[in-house]
């Protein structure tokens, strides 16, 4: 029954995996960033490690939907997998206008 | 753009903490009170408060829902569905807020505090509505292993248009006053749409990642997000909620609840007052 499978059990996993990694990262990455940047708010590479750390963190749920995009396809769940191209249609279209706004 | 110290940005930290510990106290995220701690109280502007707390909704969301995975309890199926509303009302609400003045935003902002802490004294006595069945749970229902009644419990979503428009305007609203947008969707979910308590809040804590990250890059690129700021209310948020949780588990929700109410109450009227 749809729903009930281990395939999905273990694509929860899978994200609890992806999440942990990302906001791990993130953090890490924006504790340094803000410490350097506290000691010289001059510093060019206490601001890119802040920046990264933000783009880690947008990037974390992105990748998410990325990952549930290649298990349904993978579990031959076409309607979910056309769900998740929808939603990662969105996505595309807020960072395409992001990037043309830079 | 105020000038940023290491004062400030420990101010934004501890506020980030703060926020958060209120928000794990009754299971939201703090973007409902880190908004107006950073606006009201710390005088960023409007734009720049909802941003910054829209990007700790992301940390939270990611946070609590690597939590929560292995237990059933999040619907992936219904969360992606519903994503496709709630990120098109983050889209939407992301392209049009740099035109919207912050007069009409703090307004708003006014209205959503009101409203949820309208849903909160509705909701003083309600922790679970479960139904325990035995029926088919269809293609978008669940099966969970509910630890307070110790049994199976199996659910069926029903009313999936509303679910899907309460989503689309949650996305909206969190992308307008940078909160996360749960405390909307919950009480619709589990009131109408047969979806149990634990399930929509798990369900609704992984959705509120993509929801942000629908407006967020824009707001990013619109120059919103100040990255020490950020990344201090980011590392706050963090530490707060994981506190905020502990507590929660021990201390009584019904007061709680009421006492959040009245904050809230207190932040609309504030809002209410400086926008008239």
């Amino acid at each position: 029954m749809i729903g009930e499978g281990p395939q999905f059990a273990r694509l929860e996993v899978q994200i609890g995996r992806l999440l942990v990694a990302g906001v791990t990262i993130s953090a890490l990455l924006l504790a340094i960033g803000l410490g350097m940047w506290l000691f010289d708010p001059g510093r060019w590479n206490a601001l890119w490690l802040l920046n990264a750390g933000l783009i880690v963190l947008m990037a974390t749920p992105i990748l998410r939907v990325l990952l549930s995009f290649a298990e349904y396809i993978a579990m031959r769940q076409w309607f979910f997998a056309a769900v998740t191209i929808l939603v990662l249609l969105e996505l595309t279209v807020t960072v395409v206008v992001a990037l043309l706004k830079r | 753009m105020i000038h940023l110290t290491p004062t400030i940005v420990a101010i934004v930290m501890a506020s980030g903490a703060v926020a958060g510990c209120m928000g794990g106290l009754l299971g939201l995220g703090g973007g409902v009170f880190l908004v107006p701690f950073l606006n009201a109280w710390f005088g960023l502007d409007f734009k720049t408060a909802a941003a910054i707390s829209l990007v700790t909704v992301i940390a939270t969301s990611s946070a609590v829902s690597a939590a929560t995975t292995g237990r059933n309890l999040i619907n992936l199926r219904l969360g992606m569905l519903l994503e496709v509303a709630s990120a098109a009302g983050g889209v939407a609400a992301g392209l049009t807020i740099s035109h919207v003045s912050d007069i009409a935003l703090e307004r708003g902002f006014a209205g959503v505090a009101a409203l949820i802490a309208v849903l909160m004294l509705t909701r003083l006595e309600r922790s679970n509505v479960i139904q325990d069945t035995t029926q088919d749970p269809g293609p978008l229902g669940g099966r969970f292993h509910d630890e307070e009644s110790g049994g199976d419990v199996i659910y069926r979503v029903r009313r999936l248009p509303v679910a899907m428009l309460v989503s689309f305007l949650a996305g909206n609203v969190s992308a307008a006053f940078g909160i996360g947008g749960g405390i909307l969707k919950v009480p619709v979910l589990t009131a109408w749409c047969g979806v149990p308590m634990r399930v929509a809040a798990a369900t609704s804590s992984l959705m509120i990642g993509v929801t942000a990250v629908a407006s967020v890059p824009i707001q990013y690129a619109n120059g919103y997000v100040n990255p020490p700021l950020a990344g201090a209310a980011v590392l706050g948020v963090l530490v707060g909620s994981r506190g905020g949780l502990w507590f929660g588990a021990r201390a009584r929700s019904k007061w709680l609840k009421l006492l959040m109410a009245m904050v809230l109450m207190l932040v609309s009227i504030t809002y209410l007052r400086r926008t008239l």
